[in-house]
């Protein structure tokens, strides 16, 4: 990227990162990233009721959850369906350690991201020699079984009757309560940006590049000596660790734990927006979240109508677009560049 | 001796359920290389119909058989509306997970906003109770366990041995080869779909006989077909039908001395340990690569 007037030998140099063609500069794309969170930051002042903000950390949330899927989901080709079991492993890694184990909360929101990332290298085991649909089976097993161990060890994890009073994050004295949420706004915020960056420098890396070589010609690419154990091993942990913290600061922002975070509702929801926003972008997962969860608010005087016209947009979309709401932005902004172009 | 009847009575009803339903979702996967999410909701709205013709007045024996043709309607009108237009589109394994995922999800608020989210029952096939060794079972699931095989053996008969149901099975072996010989491959498309949810409905219709029903009622069914199929494998059309038989004594034998509790971490479990050893499903033959 740095020498791009010889080509031929950029592909020899090992500290090289390859380029794919159509690839964003990476300046012109921390220009975007640092001005599109920017304008997030300044949302509170625009937004000030508390049920205003508690929506957009709603959509935060979910955002992470989302991108890191489309890590896994959308780059590694793996159909890991039990990636809201990771988000699940977060709530409740969190609550116990700071209910049962009082562990100051920071920390306890740092290991819900590791438990999570160790959990993922666990299930990673028995998907190593498995294909597409398969896999969905494994992963969907393995959110099963954590589901049924967190039910049936009532007398620890509450059980089907969840988890309540946990303690919340604290930033020194500040009054987490009465600021009209906006501390827990800006750690969410924060959460999602350093999710972002990460995700975003993963896969522009070349580890990134060896994943999606993987999904895209799996035989050419262990021929050319990318080890597809290591790799989605790789994949895995790195989609679990900030969907484990995702977890965490839920149950720390809720202040209780339900096993709903494993049912197939939430699992559905987060799915829709990995790939309406269209997969292998990340930043399609994220507007996505904000598109639904704001959408499914606006809606809510439609009552029952409310699944089913989200149902036929979400179908609309995809037909109409197939690579998601970023296809259908890219479109639409070429649509419109061409027309300015013309007159010229 | 009743609980070995009863483990095999439950296994043998269970089973009958899973397969028809199993049966389906093979079918369309084979056939199409898709996996439909909204088989499951097949399965409600055939039990929803049936019970509607049946409210208008209808007998049973007219308003079931017409229930399930309804049902081979719907199939094929959700083939053509959001399975068909993204064949031969790069993801389309992911974009038709979506979007059947979406179409389910209308098709159940829908039901749930006609029909209202109080219990219904449709009436058995058979009214009336009895015994086999020493297990109180109703006569409506012995006709289940009886009407299945048949059901299920006609198909294979279809599929084996008819001119259709062999392009059917040309097109689910190698696409290419059946555009060349001059195959309808679109209409066998939508053929398949329509066979997998009037067998879907027909599996709702029998649920519905003898278990309450709510538009949620065919999730739990579809993940349990979904494990059938898997644990089968597709590359012929008798190991779902295996596996789901097996499932249901498994299934049956687990409740029966773990409790109802444990039955899904079990069968899970066990399932990932088949998958481990023999990852193209314990019935499935090597010859055929499924990816």
């Amino acid at each position: 990227m740095t020498d791009t007037t010889s080509p031929v030998t950029l592909s020899h140099t090992a500290a090289a990162t390859p380029i794919a063609p159509g690839r964003t500069p990476w300046k012109q794309e921390a220009i975007g990233f640092v001005l599109g969170f920017a304008l997030l930051a300044l949302l509170p002042l625009i937004f000030g009721d508390t049920y205003a903000r508690h929506i957009l950390i709603m959509a935060f949330i979910y955002a992470i959850v989302a991108s890191n899927w489309d890590l896994s989901l959308g780059y590694g080709g793996v159909f890991n369906f039990g990636h809201l079991a990771l988000f699940g492993i977060g709530v409740y890694a969190y609550s116990l350690l700071t209910k049962l184990a009082e562990f100051d909360p920071w920390i306890a929101l740092f290991a819900s991201g590791v438990i999570a990332t160790l959990a993922a290298i666990l299930v990673t085991i028995p998907i190593l020699r498995l294909k597409g649909i398969y896999i969905i089976l494994v992963t969907f097993g393995f959110a099963q079984l954590v589901m049924q161990v967190i039910i049936s060890q009532s007398a620890i994890t509450g059980g089907t009757q969840g988890l309540v009073r946990i303690p919340g994050l604290y930033v020194f004295d500040h009054n987490m309560v009465r600021d009209g949420k906006s501390a827990y706004f800006y750690i969410a915020l924060a959460l999602l940006v350093a999710s972002t960056l990460f995700l975003r420098v993963f896969v522009r890396s070349r580890t990134g590049a060896s994943i999606v070589a993987l999904r895209d010609n799996e035989e050419y690419a262990i021929s050319r000596g990318v080890s597809i154990v290591r790799q989605r091993m790789l994949t895995l942990a790195a989609s679990a660790f900030f969907t484990g913290i995702a977890g965490a600061f839920y149950a720390a922002y809720q202040r209780n734990a339900s096993i709903d975070v494993f049912g197939m509702s939430l699992a559905t929801i987060i799915l829709s927006m990995v790939l309406l926003g269209g997969t292998s972008t990340i930043y399609g997962a994220i507007i996505a979240s904000f598109v639904l969860t704001i959408f499914a608010e606006w809606m809510a005087d439609f009552g029952a109508w409310r699944p089913m016209i989200t149902a036929v947009l979400i179908i609309g979309v995809m037909l109409a677009y197939p690579s998601g709401l970023v296809g259908m932005i890219k479109a639409s902004w070429g649509a419109v560049a061409g027309r300015l172009k013309r007159p010229a | 001796m009743s609980a070995l009847a009863e483990i095999l009575f439950g296994g043998l009803f269970q089973g009958s359920l899973y397969a028809m339903m199993a049966v389906g979702l093979a079918l369309v996967w084979t056939t199409i290389g898709v996996f439909n999410f909204s088989h499951g909701v097949f399965m409600m709205l055939g039990a929803y119909i049936a019970w509607q013709l049946v409210e208008l007045g209808l007998p049973a024996a007219v308003a079931f058989p017409i229930a399930v043709v309804v049902m081979a309607g719907v199939g094929w009108i959700l083939q053509a509306s959001v399975v068909r237009p993204l064949i031969g589109r790069p993801n389309i394994v992911l974009v038709v997970v979506i979007t059947t995922l979406a179409a389910g999800s209308l098709i159940e608020n829908g039901a749930l906003t006609i029909w209202g989210p109080r219990s219904k029952q449709i009436p058995a096939l058979i009214t009336g109770n009895t015994t086999v060794g020493g297990v109180g079972v109703s006569l409506h699931q012995i006709a289940i366990i009886v009407i299945t095989p048949l059901i299920l053996a006609a198909l294979c008969m279809f599929l084996n041995r008819t001119r259709l149901g062999l392009a059917l099975r040309a097109v689910a072996q190698n696409e290419d080869a059946s555009h060349l010989v001059g195959l309808n491959v679109t209409a066998l498309y939508g053929l398949a779909f329509a066979i997998a949810a009037s067998l879907a409905g027909l599996a709702g219709i029998f649920m519905g006989g003898y278990r309450f029903m709510s538009p949620v009622m065919g999730s739990d069914p579809l993940l349990k077909a979904l494990i059938v199929v898997v644990f089968g494998g597709i590359s012929s059309i008798s190991g779902p039908i295996f596996a789901a038989y097996l499932i249901g004594f498994f299934e049956a034998a687990c409740s029966y001395y773990f409790g109802l509790y444990w039955t899904p971490a079990l069968l899970f479990g066990v399932l990932i340990l088949t998958l481990m050893v023999r990852p193209e499903g314990i019935f499935a033959s090597r010859s055929r690569g499924l990816a």
